[in-house]
């Protein structure tokens, strides 16, 4: 990481900036402030998880980072470039219901290569979706439609198609808040690991305090509007539940994490009943 | 394969029903006398095919389906067969012009086999001509509207006064801009189906998950590929339901697209023998027009589930 940041001075040395950037929902009689003068650097391969309450803003953040919304002011950058829109440089994981119901399993990942706009022979594709299917464990399933899976072997299915685009960035917006919580640390690992393996810069959205630990190298809590802290999370990767949970180190952190988010969410509920 | 041909216990009391139903059926229509005087006596040779065809389809189904409702639809029409011959032959119906005996109706099928084809042949193919344009250009235009505002906002406030209006009543005015009839009863085909499949589709899209969308979006999908790739697969459910809804609305514009002066087609065939109070004839074109929508809805739904195996 030094190394970066020594770098030719053209080259920026983090993968994605954001710098002052503000965003409102307008409705027709009112505006909603979702995320006021939010600045946040992240480093080539780093693991950036947004802890937040619903309602802080940190979807709004991520569809920023996706290109499906546009800033109402200040700017992103990826790679050194403003961003203008959705690209295939930055893959998306939804919470659910992202997957083509059209398509079979091999079809949505073979869809995902397709777009990534690389010049590969048929065969090829076949074979790299194949390679997809089988890093997300589901080789037994590659022609059954989405309608016939469930919940958790969909959201392995649509990270299968995150990462056939080959996008050095991948965006996970509550990718598992949906998802049982015996699965959910299945796939959590899966996901620890594909990343770390393919060296991918990760933005992971979610209310999980346990989820943030266990994936995130530094967690950005969020509130309303606004980023409240970032914590580092410095267990070696790839990390295993058991392992951690239980040591000194993952309870201090642990709750650091709780009152960081508990006091905001107190906030919240304060202000509600202010109202 | 062995369970296939077996029967529940209490099913198979109400086969047997059906069956000698049946049967009783054959029985009146081959050997029951006529007790009363009847200006024509017609040959029972049709109708006992029809009895043992619609015996044949009842068998099929029951042991497909193997539902008891199809018990009950046979032992329905069956013993509807047996009323109406019994009815009939014993005198209880007297009007020979406006109810005809069964076998003078399905012997019309007999008679007039060539007349009846041509003209199945002359309405399928009119309504086939007129449905493919309307379904594909509904479709493309309300893929369009769908999914581009502006062109929606224009559009959508026409076709909601358009569709208020019965096609049939354009009729008088589409015989004057065509040239031929044949061309007039096509477009009125057209006008039936194109204005719903239009609006239909337009609804369908505005439904379509955002998280579909996005994912697309994400993915880099543009403008042409969004329509063409995510938009019309995950529509095209939708849209088959309602073609096939539509379908039957577009048979009964065809009846009058027909009379608008085409002298071929199963609605002239009814339209013609009413006007010769040829009863029987018309009650079987009503027959003929029956089976052909059951089949074109069997055929459509077949397409639906070889063209959408994702859904189920």
């Amino acid at each position: 990481m030094e190394a970066f940041q020594n770098g030719s001075k053209e080259k920026s040395a983090f993968k994605i900036e954001i710098k002052d950037v503000n965003f409102d929902y307008v409705d027709k009689k009112s505006k909603y402030e979702a995320l006021k003068d939010i600045n946040l650097d992240i480093r080539e391969g780093e693991f950036i998880c947004i802890l937040g309450a619903s309602g802080c803003g940190k979807s709004t953040l991520l569809s920023l980072l996706a290109g499906l919304n546009r800033v109402k002011s200040g700017e992103i950058f990826v790679d050194g470039k403003k961003l203008k829109g959705p690209g295939t440089d930055r893959a998306v994981v939804f919470q659910q219901y992202s997957l083509f119901p059209w398509l079979t399993v091999k079809g949505n990942v073979l869809f995902g290569i397709k777009q990534s706009g690389r010049k590969i022979g048929k065969k090829e594709r076949e074979r790299l979706a194949m390679e997809q299917i089988e890093n997300v464990g589901l080789s037994g399933a590659v022609n059954r439609y989405p309608s016939q899976l469930s919940g958790g072997m969909q959201q392995r299915v649509a990270v299968a198609r995150a990462l056939a685009l080959e996008s050095d960035i991948l965006l996970m917006d509550e990718p598992f808040g949906a998802i049982d919580p015996r699965l959910r640390l299945e796939l959590q690992e899966l996901v620890s690991r594909l990343c770390t393996e393919n060296h991918k810069t990760v933005v992971f959205i979610t209310h999980d305090i346990d989820e943030a630990i266990l994936l995130a190298d530094r967690i950005v809590v969020m509130e309303p509007g606004r980023i409240k802290s970032i914590i580092k999370v410095r267990f070696p990767h790839p990390r295993v539940r058991e392992e951690l949970s239980g040591t000194d180190e993952y309870e201090k952190l642990h709750r650091q994490l709780i009152s960081a988010f508990y006091d905001q969410v107190e906030e919240q509920i304060d202000s509600e009943v202010a109202l | 394969m062995k369970n296939r041909f077996k029967l529940e216990k209490g099913m198979f009391f109400e086969y047997l029903l059906a069956t000698g139903l049946m049967l009783i059926n054959i029985i009146l229509a081959s050997a029951l006398p006529y007790f009363t005087k009847h200006k024509v006596y017609y040959d029972s040779t049709a109708y006992v095919v029809v009895i043992l065809i619609s015996y044949i389809i009842y068998l099929i189904r029951l042991f497909i389906t193997k539902k008891k409702s199809v018990n009950d639809v046979a032992v329905v029409l069956f013993g509807f067969f047996i009323l109406w011959e019994t009815a009939y032959k014993s005198g209880w119906i007297h009007n020979d012009l406006l109810i005809p005996s069964p076998e003078g109706l399905f012997h019309v099928f007999v008679e007039k086999t060539p007349e009846i084809l041509a003209d199945v042949w002359g309405s399928v193919r009119l309504l086939f001509l007129g449905f493919l344009l309307a379904a594909v250009f509904g479709t493309l235009l309300g893929l369009l509207a769908g999914w581009i505002p502006r062109i929606r906002e224009v559009l959508l406030p026409v076709s909601n006064v358009i569709t208020l209006i019965p096609p049939l009543m354009f009729s008088a005015y589409l015989i004057m801009i065509f040239s031929t009839f044949r061309q007039a009863a096509v477009a009125v085909i057209f006008f039936a189906v194109f204005w719903p499949t239009f609006q239909g589709t337009v609804v369908r899209v505005g439904q379509i998950d955002r998280q579909i969308i996005e994912a697309a979006k994400t993915m880099g999908v543009g403008t042409v590929g969004m329509l063409t790739k995510v938009i019309f697969p995950y529509c095209l459910p939708g849209i088959i339901q309602s073609l096939s809804k539509s379908l039957r609305g577009a048979f009964m514009c065809l009846a009058g697209a027909e009379m608008l002066g085409i002298n071929l087609g199963i609605g002239y065939f009814i339209e013609k023998y009413k006007s010769f109070a040829d009863y029987r004839c018309v009650l079987a074109g009503i027959v003929t027009v029956g089976v052909i929508t059951t089949v074109i809805d069997m055929i459509v739904n077949k397409a639906k589930n070889v063209l959408i195996k994702w859904e189920k």
